[in-house]
């Protein structure tokens, strides 16, 4: 392998591991909080991509369709915490046990798969690059063609990290949410509101789906089922990067989606598997994850 | 009105032979009847998807463990016994008893993720192996011949069509009659009562003497080789088989059947395949909606009507079955039927536990007589509940022993000290929901019979319980609560949750028995009544130690006091020398202003 061979997959493999990681970090918010996740989290950042597809393709500007995706995210993220999430809580002794929200945001998953199969087709689709004039543009780097497009995917994307992990430590929000995390009944007896921060933590996650689906809609082709993987990959980065480690979830996207990259190069038919097992095998062996503390099951 | 000498607790607590024999007449007259070819498909079609269905319906329903991949243990099984019928030649029945090793095989393996994994983690690794499953099936063309798939596999062939089709329904009914009966009587013996405990609280399940990783992985394993054994009969169907039938879309096919016929529920899975199957036909002229529709379905019957089909049957019927319950066959008087308990002497040497640095329970000894009523009191954090959790196995100690008479505790895990004879009851209070208080009760138990023995009783009908029946229910009577027998946990007053865990821990025939504030948030004559039981208790023989915050219902009861402030012992003695220990009005009111 040539070093510009291996540039160009590093870089590559950076910019899936980019957005695994805003997709995972929507699972880590969530579940520090209520200890659910989205298991439609994949779909959603494919519904905003479309949603960023149509926009373009209605002759709305850039910053136009970026905010109007992130609004209909959120509204989802929303409604999806208040008709598929929390109404489970009041049965607390049901058959389904705890885990009645896997299924019911599954399910939801499932809707807005098929909506927009009904919307858009089945076929894959490309949506108009964000950054650069055409499609194809590109740089040398040290003999390396790299994609602008990809280049500033990921420095988006840890722009966006950035952001979410400034708005988690040093917000009045964030500390309101890490409060809720350690201990609801405390949370609400120091008046923080619990039900308003659960469904923010929920809007909060779908709007990480929406930038993650704005910024891979050009590099990737969408189609309506390409959500699944995105949840398991996002979910594997999750869990080994330690679910309770924001730094940790952001490192391990990274790393997943450049074991791709490479793993990808080297076996074209089964190159995503590896990586998937390997993953397992980690959170097999290490439930708490690469980068997580071990935490005790204190009743 | 109860038969002689019979019990009539558990209603109707036996094998539905009646109904087997009628669903299975059903289905064995059914090729016979004027119908079409289809109707007969669809028939078998029913009987090995069910089958996948009762393994999900176990799983989910009953030990509380989700999985988002039965598609690829399905998988498994259709190419484990596609490929050893058209690759080796196998006989049916042989290649068939392959596909569900290798299904089985696959669910221990993901079964030892499922053990170190649980709720998220497993819900993520199961759907992980069911992608990854599906990928195999459609990349490895080799193999599997993707989505072009594999032809010829051997199918039933006995006289014309009509006879080869009804003769590959009675093989899969039988299938499907063996795992309906195994699934009813797990459901209903002491095996589904300890998969309902996991699922309540690992850390309650341990504490009376379940070894839980073992029940997890074995319990998921069986599932998953319900799963291969249906794949399995579906290769066979009509002898082809591509990827494009084991994708996510099957997994949630089956779960869909599970939560809509009623998860936890001995019908709900036949009911659940039923509908399942009616759907698929329905919507295959709205193909295009498909989706919607399931998703559709699973939100409305997990948000409105989680008990899902089976659940609203029972509630039209449930009026008359609480008539037929009215009068449990207890024993009247208020005496316990149980002969001494073998108490013994409870040894801790400096035990310390920290957590992260903060010391929790420090250099802490006690001797706890065999047959006498020890206390444990101190401020709020003074380490009472971690030196009980300490003893019973939960925590490990960071420095110290611990003996049961002569018997040193180190390295005994939760519950095999179960096993010796140390109960506990829980500070918040552990109890199943799901079941009756008697069937709580019974948990407690250590039953005599073997399982196959048991299982051989349930299936002619007798009343194989019997016996722990009526065991239960003295203990129940001994309580003065027989008549909540029936009732379910969340039915029953604070104070007679309280009186059923303890119950359940007689039932453990205790020697040591560890009670973590017994009377907390409980009134005054549920107290009262709480201290006799104790002093009974105790005078049959057994070791109580109590951890307990009011101190009328300590000092009128104990024998010894042992004082904890700060995870430090600071007094044992009876319970006038503590009243009157300076350090202890000390910890308990403050010195005093300044020095």
């Amino acid at each position: 392998m040539t070093g510009a061979t291996f540039l160009q997959l590093l870089v590559g493999g950076l910019t899936m591991g980019a957005i695994y990681a805003l997709v995972a970090k929507g699972l880590y918010i969530t579940h520090l909080t209520t200890h659910r996740v989205n298991f439609g989290q994949g779909d959603f950042m494919m519904v905003a991509g479309f949603l960023m597809l149509g926009a373009r393709s209605t002759g709305a500007g850039l910053v136009l369709s970026i905010a109007g995706t992130i609004l209909v995210l959120g509204a989802m993220g929303y409604l999806l915490e208040r008709v598929a999430i929390r109404p489970l809580d009041r049965q607390r002794f049901a058959s389904i046990g705890a885990y009645g929200w896997i299924l019911t945001t599954a399910g939801v998953a499932l809707i807005f798969q098929n909506t927009v199969e009904l919307v858009w087709g089945k076929s894959a689709q490309y949506s108009p690059p964000l950054f650069s004039d055409q499609r194809d543009q590109i740089i040398t780097v040290l003999g390396a063609r790299l994609f602008m497009e990809e280049l500033l995917v990921i420095g988006s994307a840890l722009v966006v990290v950035a952001l979410f992990m400034w708005f988690m430590k040093r917000s009045r929000w964030g500390k309101a949410i890490e409060v809720v995390a350690f201990n609801p009944e405390a949370a609400s007896l120091l008046g923080i509101n619990t039900g308003a921060t659960k469904v923010a933590v929920f809007v909060i996650a779908s709007v990480l789906a929406a930038v993650a689906g704005v910024l891979i809609g050009p590099i990737v082709t969408l189609q309506p089922h390409m959500g699944l993987v995105f949840t398991i990959k996002a979910l594997i980065v999750a869990s080994v990067g330690g679910f309770a480690n924001p730094l940790g979830i952001l490192l391990g996207g990274f790393l997943f989606g450049i074991a791709e990259g490479f793993s990808n190069y080297y076996d074209s038919q089964f190159g995503d598997v590896y990586p998937l097992l390997i993953a397992l095998c980690i959170v097999a062996i290490r439930p708490s994850g690469l980068f997580g503390e071990r935490s005790g099951d204190v009743r | 009105m109860p038969l002689p000498g019979r019990s009539q607790a558990g209603g109707s607590r036996k094998a539905p032979l009646l109904l087997y024999a009628l669903g299975a007449a059903l289905m064995i007259a059914l090729p016979w009847l004027p119908v079409s070819g289809f109707v007969v498909h669809l028939a078998q079609t029913f009987c090995y998807t069910a089958i996948a269905v009762i393994g999900l319906n176990i799983l989910l329903g009953l030990s509380g463990q989700m999985s988002l991949g039965h598609a690829g243990f399905y998988a498994l099984g259709a190419y484990g016994s596609a490929l050893t019928s058209l690759k080796l030649g196998l006989p049916m029945f042989a290649s068939i008893a392959v596909g569900v090793a290798v299904s089985l095989l696959a669910g221990v393996l993901v079964g030892i993720f499922a053990l170190r994994t649980r709720g998220l983690y497993l819900a993520m690794t199961t759907l992980a192996f069911g992608f990854l499953a599906d990928i195999a099936a459609q990349r490895w063309v080799g193999l599997t011949g993707g989505t072009m798939g594999l032809m010829g596999i051997a199918q039933i062939s006995i006289g014309g069509a009509r006879a080869s089709a009804a003769w590959f329904l009675y093989a899969s009914l039988g299938c499907l009659l063996a795992v309906q009966v195994a699934a009813d009587f797990v459901e209903q013996s002491s095996l589904g009562r300890k998969l309902r405990a996991i699922r309540e609280s690992e850390v309650f399940a341990a504490s009376i003497g379940i070894r839980v990783p073992l029940w997890r992985a074995w319990g998921f394993a069986l599932c998953s080789a319900c799963a291969g054994l249906a794949g399995a009969l579906f290769a066979h169907q009509s002898g082809f088989i591509s990827s494009d039938a084991f994708t996510v879309r099957l997994s949630i096919a089956l779960l869909i059947a599970a939560v809509i016929g009623g998860l936890g529920a001995r019908s709900g899975p036949l009911l659940g395949t039923a509908m399942l199957l009616l759907i698929v036909e329905s919507i295959a002229g709205v193909e295009k909606f498909g989706l919607i529709i399931y998703g559709s379905i699973l939100l409305v019957v997990l948000l409105a009507f989680p008990q899902g089909a089976a659940g609203l049957i029972d509630r039209l019927r449930r009026g008359r079955a609480v008539a037929t319950q009215a009068a449990p066959a207890a024993a009247a008087s208020r005496h316990l039927m149980i002969e001494r308990l073998d108490g013994v002497s409870v040894t801790v040497r400096s035990i310390t536990k920290r957590y992260q640095g903060v010391v929790a329970v420090d250099a802490v000894s006690l001797d706890v007589r065999a047959g006498t009523i020890h206390g444990l009191i101190g401020p709020n954090g003074a380490g009472k509940s971690t030196l009980i959790n300490v003893i019973a196995g939960l925590y490990q100690p960071d420095g110290g022993s611990i003996c049961l008479g002569e018997l040193p505790l180190e390295g005994l895990s939760t519950p095999q000290r179960a096993g010796i004879g140390l109960a506990r009851t829980f500070q918040n209070l552990q109890l199943i929901h799901g079941a009756t208080a008697l069937e709580n009760v019974m948990l407690g138990l250590h039953s005599s019979t073997g399982v196959l023995r048991s299982f051989g009783r349930w299936l002619a009908g007798r009343d194989f319980e019997a016996r722990e029946q009526q065991d239960a229910m003295n203990i129940l009577a001994f309580l003065g609560i027989a008549h909540v027998a029936h009732r379910m946990p969340g039915e029953l007053p604070y104070g007679h949750r309280k009186l059923v865990e303890l119950a359940r821990a007689i039932a453990q025939r205790p020697r040591v028995l560890l009670l973590d504030e017994p009377i907390a948030g409980i009134n005054t004559q549920e107290a009262l009544e709480i201290a006799a039981v104790v002093r009974r208790l105790r005078d049959l023989g057994a070791t109580i130690v109590l951890v307990e915050h009011n101190m009328e219902f300590v000092m009128s009861l104990c024998d010894a006091i042992s004082v904890l402030d700060h995870g430090k012992l600071i007094a044992t003695g009876t319970p006038a020398a503590i009243q009157a220990d300076q350090q202890v009005i000390a910890a308990y009111l403050g010195t005093g202003g300044a020095p």
